[in-house]
């Protein structure tokens, strides 16, 4: 016979005005299930506390049920004061009979009866509850962090600054993503490699860091804490342990092809490095236009090579890390030019996006920072921008803000300014957004200082028209339609996931949203973590975002990674679910109703398993669980039936 | 000579009769036959088929259901508006469980007589959408081909600058339709250099010319077509060419109205793309119909291949 | 006059915090129903319900955060489905469906939850007691 103390609070009046404390103990102690019954005016006062430590050792006491305020207070309280005088902190259970009874009712007679009512149900429920311990699972400290942009640089630095090793694995064969094309970021304008290319030197140097980059996930196992991940790292087909990164392959290559850093707007090798501040700064063999891939002659690099570096016959290497965190970091791209077919479909030559733009604007870009256009390199007079080209267009393209346009559109048109003294910048948009630091400031200084003329509404097509671009387009507030004959137009093409990453995500087993942006695990309390455990998200991939917002989240995400590793093994609540081998017949309805994937199939044993640091404990596939094999630990469904039974009363 | 099932449209037998004429010469002189429907009705273009009605199925289903039911797999039109509704009612019965069963359940019901189809309730066998449905320029490049053309055509249209002009309803919407893409369409002017003419670009090829509002605000029409036609001559062009009969009825007929309106807009001749076809097929100036024009055509023409066949004639 | 006895299973996240909220704000409802807290209300079993049926409940009340909002993802959407088919069940059985509520209720939300339960006992006021035949045998 379980011995069972309750301990009713007066919460001074708060309690005791409507709820007669000195009837419920009465009548608590005509149950024979209970051993011991008191009140006490302050139970949550340290001689409150006090007196149910003696009573448990006194009255050598099983479990007790705290009939006080709501659980969300004092729960650990009294589970703690339990727990200091021996008892299994699970054996003590609140009834809530002030925020849920006596605070809400007026009718004294009633409200005693429904506190009486409220306390038995938990002593039903307690009656059967079982001594718990919190489940331990061991945390392997090292993070993994995937994409080396500036969301996955920030993470990878926190975390290894921080005294743990990181993994960075990045696609690409340099880290930077799309921060390095930058010209100079907005609204400080202060230079965006400047400030980059310290933190990329930075992560190729740490001794804690190990830099994948050419490499891509492949496959990932294991849960948090301990996570067991397949890379693939692509052969550069260059030993980068033996280049010295002189460049000398690089000028001797035939091979002309759009570089993807530049946009496009001029070329580069089959061997190459994609910007002279890469990190690695080693180079890549791009096997699809390499001259030896395709007619098995040239060789140049090779015969260039002094330190003999070049491996036409490397192969693809698949390596395994252990690492107990994942930060997912995987960025953006942009709506390509192609897609948009009334804005010429890519078709127009003089119609770039805002990448593109970047590059012409830099310094180290292929015009070397002065603006000029892609047909025929003249320095354009009139310039249109346009925003929202493919946002906010639910009907044919993305329904949501890009968020960065905005400020980036203006910032372009000012530089643009700067460098073409008599030229004229248009931007048309649907709403400046200027929700940041110093930027509506910055918008107003481009408005009202650096005359660039702002036009409210879409543009309807754009097209050719001799060596001009023409832009069709609607002023709304002055409600008339406008012809623009531009020398260059400039498109903030929308931001989009990365490819890849819905690929990517079904490997990593989380969660993308509608539109292919990564999920958070709640909105607005847990914006950096995915709802699997173990999964952080930094960066672009979650949605659109600017650069501080990017840090800060990478950061947050690297905090939460620290977090993590500040224990050697997590302790997780133990009010899971769990399966009774005995009872399951295997038909699997529990994993497909789990929102966690803590539901496995046992191929062996043939019966649906639960993995206990992935179980949340819901309870939905407890109640999916036709044969009742799956209970929750103290929470079962013949607890649940008992107190209903009880919560009804004896009449 | 090949045979291919065609459905005219009462525009094309009404008020436009002469564009359906060089049609059918043409298809002659490139080895094929536009064998007319034995029984036809209205294609239900007017209204468009719309997502929620039932009855703008009706008409045209029925019709290509009496195509399949005759043993025919295609179905060539010369109508963008004909194209329009019957291509979208074929993509509708196709792609939705539920309108091929409503509209199937009410042309079991009520069948028309035809003397050469069976007619019971018993033979009525479902329409599941499987009649190809093609404009005539679609036929012309996917099953006769263009390069075919360039190497039949008799008459040489070098001398010819012609501005294309799409309209909306031959390539809207663009995920039913699938002819040509939307935004940067090149049917039509693949079609004309495969006839050896020139084609003018310019920016309102593809931009609205008023469609119905010519009958309930002519006023807005004209503004438009007068933006279409000018643009179109400010680029050099001989003629417009068009694939539909109400853009050639706003661009051609009502340019009275537009002179009025906009008196500095230049007078140039509509050419239906039929009309085009018959030139370069050497068809008998007769057989063109240019004597139905608003702007006659002819002058433009002759100045540019000289003296047409027939020509005297008239 | 009859009062109805009522069974509330209500999920910790949003109903739960929404009736601690209603006694935070000391508003006054009717005390004819009893809380029972779950991490999440699609822990809430048919049978669960079925139950306090046939154990004298002239009502119960299934309370979850609202969609899109649940704590754990997709769980109300999972409630609202089994509640759905359980309806369908109860007619059968000759239990109004009606004595069966779910509702969404968030934490913010203390004045709906007292709302919720005034009107929902004045309902089943009207209603009467449940009479079940299955209940006069077996109590």
């Amino acid at each position: 016979m379980k011995r069972i103390g309750v301990f009713v609070c007066h919460c001074g009046i708060n309690i005791a005005n409507t709820v007669d404390v000195d009837r419920v103990v009465e009548e608590l102690r005509k149950d024979p299930r209970i051993t011991h019954a008191q009140s006490y005016i302050y139970m949550c006062s340290d001689p409150g506390q006090e007196l149910v430590r003696d009573t448990i050792k006194n009255e050598k006491l099983d479990a007790v049920v705290v009939a006080a305020c709501s659980p969300s207070l004092h729960e650990l309280t009294f589970r703690q004061a339990s727990a200091e005088a021996g008892l299994n902190p699970y054996q003590c259970e609140i009834a809530n009979i002030r925020e849920q009874c006596s605070w809400v009712h007026e009718d004294r007679e009633r409200a005693t009866a429904k506190a009486v009512k409220i306390i038995k149900s938990i002593v039903a429920k307690t009656y059967l509850n079982e001594s718990l311990e919190p489940i331990r699972v061991p945390i392997n400290r090292r993070a993994m962090v995937i994409g080396g942009g500036i969301a996955g640089i920030q993470a990878s630095l926190d975390i290894a600054n921080s005294g743990y090793e990181v993994v960075l694995v990045e696609r690409e064969p340099s880290i930077g993503g799309h921060m390095a094309q930058l010209s100079e970021t907005f609204p400080t304008l202060d230079c965006s490699q400047c400030i980059l290319t310290p933190k990329m030197v930075e992560v190729g140097k740490h001794p804690r860091i190990k830099l994948m980059t050419y490499s891509e996930v492949e496959e990932v196992s294991g849960y948090v804490g301990n996570f067991t991940v397949k890379i693939r790292r692509k052969a550069p087909s260059v030993d980068w342990a033996t280049c010295t990164g002189c460049g000398e392959c690089m000028e001797k290559c035939p091979v002309k092809v759009p570089s993807e850093f530049n946009r496009g707007l001029d070329d580069r090798g089959a061997i190459y490095v994609p910007f002279p501040q890469a990190v690695p700064n080693k180079p890549v063999i791009d096997r699809d236009n390499c001259v030896y891939y395709r007619t098995g002659k040239c060789k140049l690099c090779e015969s260039t090579c002094e330190v003999g570096s070049i491996r036409f016959d490397q192969e693809d290497e698949i390596v395994e890390e252990e690492v107990g965190a994942i930060v997912v970091a995987t960025g953006y791209e942009t709506l390509p030019l192609q897609r948009i077919a009334e804005y010429g479909g890519g078709e127009v030559p003089d119609v770039i996006d805002g990448l593109a733009f970047e590059r012409l604007l830099s310094a180290s870009g292929p015009t070397v920072g002065e603006v000029r256009r892609p047909s025929d390199g003249k320095v354009p007079k009139e310039v249109v921008f346009v925003q929202c080209a493919g946002s906010r267009d639910p009907e044919r393209y993305q329904p949501y803000c890009s968020r960065i346009c905005c400020m980036y559109t203006t910032k372009h048109a000012m530089l643009y300014k700067h460098r073409v003294h008599d030229g004229q910048p248009y931007i048309f948009y649907i709403d400046v957004r200027t929700g940041g630091k110093g930027y509506e400031e910055f918008y107003h200084r481009a408005e009202e200082e650096e005359g660039v003329v702002y036009l409210k509404g879409k543009v309807a097509s754009i097209f050719r028209d001799g060596d001009q671009t023409v832009v069709w387009g609607t002023d709304s507030l002055a409600g008339r339609n406008v012809e623009i004959r531009a020398d260059l137009v400039v498109l903030a093409t929308a931001v989009v996931p990365g490819t890849g990453v819905q690929d990517l995500a079904k490997k990593l087993k989380i969660q993308t949203g509608e539109n292919g942006f990564l999920n958070e695990a709640h909105p607005k309390l847990r914006p950096v973590e995915s709802i699997t455990a173990g999964f952080y998200l930094a960066g672009c991939g979650q949605s659109p975002r600017d650069i501080p917002d990017t840090v800060a989240q990478a950061s947050g995400a690297a905090s939460k990674v620290t977090a993590l590793f500040s224990k050697d093994e997590m302790e997780q609540d133990p009010m899971i679910a769990a399966v009774d081998e005995d009872v399951c017949g295997g038909c699997r309805v529990c994993i497909s109703v789990c929102p966690y994937d803590a539901r496995e199939y046992d191929e062996e044993e043939e019966i649906a398993v639960v993995n206990e640091a992935l179980c949340e404990g819901c309870g939905a596939c407890v109640a999916a669980c036709p044969c009742g094999a799956t209970q929750q630990s103290n929470l079962t469904d013949r607890q649940i039936l008992e107190m209903i039974t009880a919560s009804l009363g004896e009449e | 000579m090949t045979r291919v099932a065609y459905y005219p449209g009462c525009a094309l037998k009404e008020r436009s009769a002469h564009l359906e004429r060089p049609a059918l010469g043409a298809a002659e002189k490139l080895g094929f036959e536009l064998d007319e429907l034995d029984s036809w009705t209205c294609c239900g273009a007017v209204p468009p088929p719309s997502e929620e009605r039932i009855m703008n199925l009706v008409a045209p289903i029925r019709i290509l259901k009496d195509v399949r039911d005759t043993g025919d797999e295609v179905l060539v039109t010369i109508c963008d508006f004909c194209y329009n509704s019957l291509k979208r009612a074929n993509h509708r019965v196709s792609t939705s469980d539920l309108d091929r069963k409503r509209v199937n359940a009410f042309l079991r019901e009520n069948q028309p007589k035809r003397d050469y189809l069976p007619s019971t309730e018993e033979d009525y066998r479902d329409y599941l959408g499987e009649v190809q449905v093609m404009h005539l320029l679609e036929y012309l490049r996917d099953v006769v081909g263009f390069e075919e053309i360039a190497q039949s055509r008799s008459t040489e249209l070098s001398g010819l600058r012609l501005a294309p002009y799409y309209g909306c309803v031959m390539l809207r919407p663009e995920d039913e339709i699938g002819l040509d893409s939307v935004e940067n369409p090149t049917i039509i002017e693949d079609f004309l250099v495969a006839l050896g003419a020139e084609t003018v670009a310019y920016p309102y090829r593809t931009v609205c010319c008023g469609s119905y509002l010519s009958v309930s605000f002519p006023e807005s029409s004209a503004r438009l077509c007068s933006n279409i036609i000018s643009s179109a001559a400010e680029k050099g062009a001989d003629a417009i060419v068009v694939s539909c009969p109400l853009c050639f009825y706003n661009l051609d007929s009502r340019q009275k109205m537009i002179s009025e309106l906009y008196p500095g807009t230049k007078s140039i001749p509509i050419l239906y793309f039929t009309q085009v076809l018959g030139m370069a097929m050497d068809l008998d100036i007769s057989d063109l119909g240019f004597d139905k024009h608003y702007v006659d055509p002819e002058p433009v023409v002759e100045k540019a291949l000289g003296s047409l066949k027939g020509g005297g004639s008239r | 006059m009859f009062e109805p006895k009522i069974v509330c299973f209500v999920c910790k996240w949003c109903t739960s915090a929404g009736a601690d909220l209603a006694g935070t704000s000391r508003l006054k409802y009717s005390p004819n129903g009893i809380n029972l807290r779950f991490m999440c209300s699609s822990r809430v079993d048919p049978e669960h319900i079925m139950w306090a049926f046939r154990q004298g409940a002239d009502g119960v009340l299934v309370g979850g955060c609202h969609p899109g909002d649940c704590h754990y993802q997709d769980g109300n959407y999972r409630t609202q489905t089994r509640m759905a088919l359980l309806r369908r069940v109860l007619d059968q059985l000759g239990i109004e469906s009606s004595r069966l509520r779910l509702e969404w209720i968030s934490a913010a939300e203390g004045k709906k939850f007292a709302e919720v339960m005034d009107n929902f006992s004045e309902e089943l006021r009207k209603k009467g007691p449940l009479s079940l035949a299955s209940k006069e045998m077996t109590v």
